[in-house]
């Protein structure tokens, strides 16, 4: 049982929201969901419930949680590694290890348990979660979704009553989603207390007891799943939350054999049609002595990427999906020329371009968005982008994509969002003509990822032609002309939405 | 061929043995003797990952570095050819080694298994737990450089624009971003799972000294031990 009890916290030396008078009570057994915008107080709560609030980060908290009968001030975090497990959002951040075997027993060796019942514990877990195939692989070679699996065997293995999960579902494509489902469905049938904070919220609907709705740290509504489950997509948005159900339908379609019938639409002929050509890499090159071999047509059934022609319409918002592991960010990176060993080739009005002359023309905007701002200040990072620094060139884009205001703020003191227009406007800056974004909603709420598909929508008004890879139907909906999908690193359709 | 399984134990004993004979000067044909032959290991080591043409190409290079040490630069060359080959030299002959052995270790060590073997050794669990973190890091470091490597060449700055400061600024100011948040999550992820309790850690790896490390041991003593004594106790 979780008790938490007129909680009051805001953190110490920061700006994330706090919570204001929260109380909240979970049964044994109960699976419980916790929605609402970014910084509404989710994550806040699952920190209080897993001690890291007040024993890891600090602030200031008034009024008392008990989890299991224990005061969570006064209860060790060791203590409670074997009451509350924790799956965190960010995979790359949640691994101590570097290899599979090691991350799950990594918390039952740390609690001392011994040898003979951390192997047993090992293959129940294994077992549990079919991770035969991953056992004994480097996490770094994992998908998304494969290190979240290892992440939630690693929590199952320490066998607490009590499951959190922050977010997730962010990193993951629909297929991996499904068997993260699957995951929480057998800790529900094992009767374990599960506590999810969630932005998609489809995958979840059968699968809670309870949904909380938060806002600005403040517990606003909760309903029971068939409350939850009969409110229209209207309602849900106006709170400024994720369909239920449209995004199910969506998947249905894009991941479905509905797709391969519309994929017979002829390829469109236009002058000023982009025209890639000769996209091969793989990962796995072939052996050589002291030349690296040319990848080419000849080879390119064995790449790992092969798209030997492709006609893209200019100034178009082109939705790239695939599962995890498809080969979309490669795709990016080689159409970036990012890649050295890709041979690739782009015609761009009339003109050729290759190897490193493609850079020029190109602009990704990372999924980290964290690695490409650099300077000082806005102002800076977008004149760092400028061919001729011109101040009010770099003024009028600043304007026109709403950071008037932050010129001299430091990058790095922004938000996500604003983080993500500053790259935008360094792409603009340089007279980039094809901008393309490696998911660039992941992770984020209903209310931010509207203004991005917002922003690309502007973007191709401007005339830019805007790739953006992702796994998220909506934003599809919002703003895509056409789709792309990959398989196994070829190309599978490109349709009108 | 079948990859040798080598106790942690072993393994960093080889990094100091290669590091010591590889980087400490040699004179005499016999210091020279020593050097080449522990050279061998790292060498032998990448065979026996499946790495042979890269073994293949590390010899080759070795082998041009040696014979230019030998024929072409002494200490009293000078000019600008000789500075730069006498750096790819020292770089090939003295640190590749080196470094292959590292490379080595890192890539075929368990996490568990460096702990397990820090805990007989009797480190204390705070050392072993912060080195345990470094070998976790260097992967991560090598994903977040190349990332902000390759924004720097979209950018068109990966020169920092001709300034050597700036090249050195744009790089390093989103490592430590990330390094540092990185770093504060996974602590966070860590201590959720037991990280820093006060009982004894244990393993579920048995590790035992086997006959390949007993063979690497000795080969090692007898190397380190003649190297010393030709060089030093003379």
């Amino acid at each position: 049982m979780i008790e938490i009890k007129n909680v009051n916290f805001s953190y110490k030396g920061s700006l994330d929201a706090g919570l204001h008078d929260v109380s909240l009570q979970i049964h044994d057994g109960e699976t419980v969901l916790l929605c609402g915008a970014s910084g509404c107080g989710k994550t806040t709560i699952l920190r209080l419930i897993n001690g890291l609030i007040p024993h890891y980060y600090k602030g200031e908290l008034s009024g008392s949680v008990n989890v299991s009968g224990k005061r969570i001030e006064q209860t060790e975090l060791y203590e409670l590694a074997s009451i509350v497990g924790t799956v965190f959002q960010n995979p790359r951040s949640q691994f101590f290890s570097v290899d599979t075997d090691g991350e799950i027993t990594f918390g039952t060796e740390n609690i001392g348990i011994p040898p003979a019942e951390i192997l047993r514990r090992k293959s129940d877990v294994t077992k549990e979660f079919a991770l035969e195939p991953l056992l004994d692989k480097s996490l770094f070679a994992l998908s998304g979704g494969e290190k979240q699996k290892i992440a939630c065997a690693s929590v199952s293995a320490l066998m607490p009553e009590i499951m959190l999960l922050d977010e997730p579902s962010s990193n993951l494509d629909w297929n991996a989603i499904g068997e993260l489902a699957e995951v929480i469905r057998k800790w529900k049938a094992q009767g374990k207390t599960i506590v999810i904070s969630e932005h998609r919220l489809w995958y979840l609907k059968d699968l809670v007891d309870r949904v909380i709705f938060l806002e600005n740290g403040v517990i606003l509504h909760e309903w029971s799943r068939q409350e939850f489950a009969a409110m229209s997509a209207s309602e849900l948005s106006a709170l400024g939350l994720r369909p239920v159900t449209l995004e199910e339908q969506y998947i249905r379609e894009f991941s479905g054999d509905l797709a391969a019938l519309h994929s017979a639409e002829p390829a469109v002929m236009c002058d000023n049609d982009i025209l890639i050509r000769d996209l091969y890499f793989t990962y796995h090159p072939p052996k050589y002595v002291l030349w690296k071999k040319k990848l080419c047509a000849e080879h390119s059934a064995d790449y790992t990427l092969a798209v030997p022609e492709l006609r893209l319409p200019h100034a178009s918002v082109i939705g790239l999906i695939g599962r995890n592991g498809a080969g979309k960010s490669t795709f990016l990176r080689c159409l970036c020329g990012l890649e050295k060993d890709c041979p690739v080739q782009m015609v761009l009005d009339g003109e050729t371009a290759f190897g490193k002359r493609i850079l020029k023309k190109r602009y990704m905007v990372m999924q980290d968005v964290n690695h490409q701002l650099f300077t000082d200040s806005v102002e800076a990072e977008v004149l760092l982008s400028m061919p001729d620094e011109s101040p009010e060139k770099a003024q009028k884009l600043i304007d026109e994509l709403g950071l008037s205001g932050y010129e001299q703020t430091h990058p790095m003191a922004l938000s996500g969002g604003q983080k993500q227009r500053v790259a935008i406007c360094s792409a603009l800056a340089a007279d980039a003509e094809i901008l393309l974004f490696d998911e660039p909603t992941s992770g984020l709420d209903h209310k931010h990822m509207t203004m991005v598909a917002a922003l690309l929508k502007s973007l191709a008004k401007r005339g830019k032609t805007v790739i953006v890879s992702t796994h998220d139907p909506e934003l599809i909906s919002l703003c895509c002309d056409r789709i792309l999908c990959l398989e196994k690193g070829r190309v599978r359709y490109l349709r009108k939405v | 061929m079948r990859p040798i399984t080598l106790d942690p134990r072993t393994k960093l004993a080889m990094i100091f043995g290669v590091s010591f004979i590889v980087m400490v000067n040699a004179v005499t044909p016999l210091e020279w003797a020593i050097r080449i032959a522990i050279t061998m290991i790292p060498i032998l080591l990448m065979i026996s990952e499946g790495k042979y043409a890269a073994a293949f190409r590390f010899s080759l290079l070795y082998g041009i570095a040696l014979l230019l040490l030998k024929c072409f630069l002494s200490s009293e060359s000078t000019g600008f050819l000789s500075a730069m080959l006498l750096g790819y030299c020292g770089i090939i002959a003295q640190f590749m080694p080196a470094m292959i052995t590292a490379w080595y270790v890192i890539r075929t060590t368990k996490i568990g298994e460096f702990m397990s073997a820090m805990q007989k050794m009797h480190v204390p669990d705070g050392i072993a737990v912060s080195l345990a973190v470094v070998m976790r890091f260097f992967p991560t470091l090598k994903e977040e450089y190349s990332a902000i490597s390759d924004a720097m060449r979209m950018r068109g700055i990966a020169f920092g624009g001709g300034k050597v400061s700036k090249m050195i600024e744009y790089r390093m100011i989103p490592l430590l971003f990330s390094c540092v948040s990185i770093g504060e999550e996974l602590s966070a992820a860590a201590v959720t799972r037991g990280l820093g309790a006060p009982m004894k850690r244990t393993s579920p790896y048995e590790l035992r000294l086997k006959a390949a490390d007993w063979i690497i041991f000795g080969i090692f003593a007898l190397f380190v031990g003649l190297f010393v004594a030709v060089k030093y106790l003379r």
